[in-house]
């Protein structure tokens, strides 16, 4: 019941994908030092979002994945490296490399990951390939020319932080929530937001990622599928969504 | 100790004010006012004063004629100092213009005066500063110190913290605080209080307190608020706070009052809204054309702009170069366009302004003939306020017609008006220990200097918003403010002071704080509007045609109909900040219905109004006829014909479909619609209780086993709580009733999750400084300071539940948007049999309660979970689904 499989071999696991073959999981949109952005935009807030998610990540651990793939967006500043970011971003890179290989996909907010990164010998990946199973992981915030990308079968991007509101009369909740659909030929994975408050409305705003900047028609044609209490919903399409809850 | 104040005699007056100033006084205006009498000599004895007195009471005039005088004769003698003597505090940038005007010209003339006589007078310098006055002016102001200084709360805390102006502030001799009546019941009311007594702190000759009010009940509370504690050692040495003295003239009763509630129609259930409305309009124009310059009060601004355009409208000869005859007047305005509004409305060039709240105070505007009120004022003070504005001077008989939209407002006005003869006037509250507040004003304490901590909490408790201030919440605003609750080790972010445990010493923390703290400061939230959007599914692209406030749109259902900027708009969904409508509708508005529903009622006039129906139950249940029954209507509220047997209809029906509630009977109403269960409340308390007695009920009836939202719905008159299932109120009302005092938990437990809390914590959160509206330049939208409200509170509630503004935040809740003390006086009345309660199962909702059904503000009560909600919804969505594949 705890988990869903929504490709072959590919599985929901709370907030992650799993691939169980490969023992992979992967992660997306950490956005470290969230919090502390906030600080320095006056807004005077409780640190309790890290140990959150270091909660969820040593539940996760316990599958005892071989890697784990960091999607991108695993420092939140665009700008300088804040010392919470710093601190933060190593201490839960020490969690992970104890029991797995960290694999890191550099994501638009990652310009200058590079100093943690490097700290710990680890590199910075435009994007990760499976070769045998045509899988790329890529963090979606830009087209590239590299070929992996047109002969992959499976693409999994994370950027775009999905989530979906329901509503009924005045009452209205918003759920992260896993996107599949396609982009050309390609399935098209796109893995929530890993940080607990972040996740945009996909049936009110517009998708960033250019993977899925496709004519309506198409966007409507993905199917969405929900997360909560590590349960998960299959909700259809979002065009079927969209028509019955008008 | 509180002491009413005695007239003066003209001899005692003459004798005791400067020369030169008497003579100037007699050439302008001939003779004392009666306010004069009560005021001015209690001032010169330098005796803390409230004076209260209908608006043309020439009130200012009284407040600085004797300071004009003691500063005349210190210019003779070449006396006078670089130093403040006198702060005059207005809630209005607009009112201090005026002062500042208003001042500078007598100075002038009694300079004139002087000079024909050869006296030589030194200058005695009047500056205003407000948010408004250019920084070349404020330099201008801390080189030369202006002997009168024109100020608003704001920009009085602001002076506080800068050196320049607390030197001058060192001596200051008078203080003035006009409209304290508007003041007073707010939070802007509480910060003004710890300013003045930190000015008080700060002067070595303690001033004199001088409270400038329109009518406002009870004069003693506000007195107090007015002249604060001081503080004294007794015998054992140890510290206690004393009321100061004060002297009440009352002059509220002296203006006399024409008002008359007048109803468009004879019968306003039987008839269409186009009828109504072109009743009522017609009305309006009628009044406007006997008179030469009328004011009209609506109670929304929304509400303003619509009576302008269908006036236009229907009318187009009356009001062809409607702009010329008449305009809008609303805060929303922009200040050019009011203050060319206040301008022609003096020159006597306008035939009618209509107006929200913003032309209740005391600007000048000049000759008013007759006042409309349209709906309820929802209290007698403000009745009376509104209507005080015409008829400027004293005795000029103030006219007002009051024209009600239906039948509660029609039997709550004629209530009122009777209360308002009666001279019963509703009780003001003053809000006591917000937290919120007292971070802000902590902060600039210590801004301006190092304080010992038991100081700073004497000189705060002095305030009369805080003198029962417990030294825990105290300390707890302390610990915030000092960066203890942070929890984790980078705490020194969020410091804004320092506290020194050892020395018992506190100061500001960090190079920023002054700025912080100087484009932070105020009390007043900042509410987000939304764009309103015309959708275009075809093109994808919106049209934008304005924009409405978030408590608007709360309001709005789908399908409802509004008028922004003189056009219809259906209400479709709200998307984020966008509202998205239709603009093709033909349909009459439905929202809002003349806007009464901002303001709630005043409990003291609610009771008054269920007095009056117990009144007519009893009659009625007499077997009384009708010619008697109207008669006593008649005599009882002096109404006209029409509203009698409207009022009479109304009642009947009301007695002979289901039973009239009054003071001693609350009425329950079971109903059921097709989809819904519902459970009418008949407790006419006005809102503030009903939203108390409603979430408590709905709260305790939601959580049995099966845990479902439940809707509430509420207005002044009443209640009403539906759901799918049948709810258990039997159950959860005698628990309540049982435990009367158990109502705030019950109460705490029942907000803490809710979208309601959520926006009251963000304006919490924002006054105490936690979210910075403005920082390193940059200002942050209602939007975006929600969002850093809705994480701050979700990791507040689970580590610090005591936290000092979670507190104040509940307190604010319960105290002052809810009125919880007064919920709980009434389940004490259910419990010892005062009040009665009957439960009738109705077929259809009694006349009583259709205003409630199809008006109410709707809310809901969140019983099922998060995930509860998504199963439920998931299944919902997937059988959806499945049916239309079926189809």
């Amino acid at each position: 019941m705890n988990k869903i499989e929504i490709l072959p071999g590919i599985e929901l696991k709370n907030k992650a994908l799993w691939l169980k073959k490969e023992k992979i999981l992967v992660i997306s949109d950490l956005h470290l030092g969230y919090e502390e952005a906030l600080n320095q935009r006056g807004i005077f807030i409780p640190r309790v979002i890290f140990s959150k998610i270091k909660k969820e990540i040593i539940e996760l651990l316990k599958l005892k994945p071989k890697k784990i793939i960091i999607l991108g967006d695993l420092k939140h500043e665009f700008a300088q490296i804040s010392a919470q970011e710093w601190s933060d971003a190593l201490e839960l890179i020490n969690l992970i490399t104890k029991k797995a290989k960290i694999i890191l996909i550099k994501g638009n907010h990652d310009t200058i990951l590079g100093p943690i990164a490097k700290k710990k010998g680890l590199e910075i990946l435009p994007f990760y390939y499976l070769d045998k199973e045509k899988i790329i992981f890529i963090h979606g915030n830009k087209i590239t020319p590299d070929k992996e990308l047109y002969s992959a079968k499976i693409m999994i991007i994370g950027h775009e932080h999905p989530a979906i509101e329901l509503r009924e009369g005045v009452k209205k909740e918003k759920y992260k929530c896993f996107l599949l659909g396609k982009w050309k030929k390609t399935k098209i994975v796109v893995v929530p937001s890993f940080l607990p408050t972040l996740g945009e409305n996909i049936l009110k705003e517009k998708f960033l990622s250019p993977f899925l900047k496709q004519t309506r028609e198409d966007v409507e044609k993905f199917k969405v599928f929900v997360i909560q209490d590590k349960k998960f919903y299959d909700f259809g399409t979002i065009k079927e969504i969209r028509t019955v809850s008008k | 100790m509180m002491q009413e104040a005695i007239q003066a005699t003209i001899n005692e007056l003459d004798e005791s004010l400067d020369p030169l100033v008497k003579e100037w006084f007699y050439n302008k205006f001939g003779g004392y006012s009666l306010s004069q009498k009560f005021g001015v000599l209690n001032i010169l004895h330098r005796k803390n004063i409230l004076i209260s007195a209908p608006t043309g009471g020439t009130k200012t005039l009284t407040a600085f004629l004797g300071i004009l005088s003691y500063l005349v004769s210190l210019a003779k003698k070449n006396e006078l100092e670089n130093k403040i003597y006198c702060v005059y505090i207005s809630p209005l940038k607009a009112l201090n213009n005026d002062i500042g005007v208003n001042l500078k010209k007598p100075l002038e003339e009694i300079c004139e005066l002087a000079e024909k006589k050869g006296i030589k007078l030194q200058e005695i310098r009047v500056n205003v500063r407000t948010g408004d006055t250019p920084t070349k002016e404020r330099v201008k102001m801390a080189k030369k110190s202006p002997h009168i200084f024109i100020t608003t709360p704001e920009s009085l805390a602001i002076v506080l913290t800068t050196k320049k102006f607390v030197d001058y502030l060192k001596s200051t001799e008078y203080f003035i605080i006009d409209e304290i009546h508007s003041l007073a019941n707010n939070k802007r009311g509480v910060y003004l209080s710890l300013s003045i007594e930190r000015l008080e702190e700060l002067s070595m000759i303690p001033p004199t307190r001088i409270g400038l009010s329109a009518t406002i009940a009870p004069l003693e509370e506000v007195a107090k608020y007015l002249v604060g504690f001081s503080k004294i050692k007794d015998k054992q040495n140890k510290t206690k706070f004393l009321p100061r003295d004060c002297v009440i003239a009352d002059i509220q009763y002296l203006k006399k009052m024409d008002i008359k509630v007048l109803s468009p129609l004879p019968d306003m259930i039987n008839t269409t809204s186009k009828e109504i409305s072109y009743a009522l309009y017609s009305l309006i124009d009628k009044l406007i054309e006997e008179h030469k310059t009328t004011l009209i009060f609506t109670n929304t601004r929304s509400a303003t702009e619509r009576v302008i355009n269908n006036l236009k409208e229907m009318f187009p000869k009356n009001y062809e170069n409607i702009d010329e005859k008449i305009g809008a007047h609303h805060s929303s305005l922009g200040k050019e366009l009011r203050f060319s509004i206040e301008q022609r409305l003096r020159e006597g060039k306008l035939k009618a302004v209509v107006t929200s709240t913003s032309l209740e105070l005391g600007i000048d505007i000049g000759y008013v003939d007759l006042v409309i009120l349209l709906g309820s004022p929802k209290a007698v003070s403000r009745a009376l306020q509104r209507i005080g504005r015409a008829g400027h001077k004293l005795h000029d008989i103030s006219k007002g017609r009051i024209i009600v939209l239906d039948q509660d407002d029609l039997v709550e006005c004629a209530v009122l008006l009777k209360e308002a003869e009666e001279k019963h006037i509703d009780k003001i509250q003053i809000q006591k220990n917000c937290l919120d507040v007292l971070s802000q004003h902590i902060l600039g304490a210590t801004i301006q200097r190092i304080w010992s901590i038991d100081e700073l909490f004497d000189v705060i408790r002095q305030s009369y918003c805080f003198n029962t201030l417990s030294s825990e919440d105290f300390y707890s605003v302390i610990s915030y403010l000092s960066g203890e609750y942070s929890g984790l080790e980078k705490r020194n972010i969020y410091k804004k002071i320092w506290y020194d445990s050892e020395t018992r010493q506190v100061g500001k923390k960090g190079m920023m704080a002054r700025i912080i703290y100087m484009t932070n400061i105020g009390t007043i939230p900042d509410e987000s509007s939304s764009l309103v959007v015309v959708a275009s599914p075809q093109s994808r692209k919106d049209e934008i045609v304005g924009n409405i406030s978030e408590t608007f749109l709360e309001r709005l259902k789908k399908g409802d109909v509004f008028v922004l900027g003189g056009s219809k708009y259906q209400f479709m969904y709200s998307r984020g900040m966008k509202t998205y409508v239709n603009a093709s509708v033909s349909r009459p508005p439905t929202i809002p219905s003349w806007g009464s529903e901002m303001l709630p009622l005043s409990f003291d006039l609610a009771i008054a109004i269920q007095k009056f129906r117990r009144v007519l139950n009893e009659m009625f249940e007499k077997k009384k006829d009708d010619k008697e029954i109207k008669e006593f209507i008649e005599k009882n509220i002096h109404a006209d014909q029409n509203s009698v047997s409207s009022i009479y209809t109304y009642f009947d029906e009301q007695y002979c479909f289901a039973k009239i509630p009054h003071e001693n009977k609350i009425l329950i109403e079971r109903y059921a619609d097709a989809e819904k269960k519902y459970v009418i409340f008949h407790t006419l308390y006005g809102r503030r209780v009903n939203e108390a007695l409603s979430r408590a009920i709905a709260f305790a009836a939601g959580g049995g086993i099966i845990k479902r939202d439940i809707e509430i719905g509420l207005n002044d008159n009443g209640f009403f709580l539906a759901s799918i299932r049948p709810l258990q109120i039997e159950k959860a009302l005698s628990l309540l009733i049982e435990n009367p005092d158990s109502m705030k938990n019950v109460l705490i437990d029942a907000i803490d999750r809710t979208e309601y809390f959520k926006r009251r914590f963000r304006h919490c959160a924002v006054r105490s400084l936690m979210i910075l509206r403005n920082y390193k330049g940059v200002s942050k939208s209602a939007g975006r300071q929600q969002v850093g409200a809705d994480i701050m509170l979700s990791g507040l509630q689970k580590s610090y539940n005591d936290f000092p503004i979670l507190k104040e935040t509940r307190r604010e809740i319960l105290e002052d948007a809810m009125e919880v003390e007064n919920a709980i006086k009434i389940l004490k009345e259910i419990k010892n049999k005062k009040i009665k309660v009957e439960t009738i199962d109705a077929e259809f909702p009694s006349p009583f309660s259709l205003n409630l059904i199809t008006q109410g503000y709707v809310d809901l009560m969140k019983m099922e979970n998060k995930v509860e909600f998504l199963k439920r919804m998931h299944k919902k969505i997937k059988d959806k689904i499945k049916e239309r594949k079926n189809e």
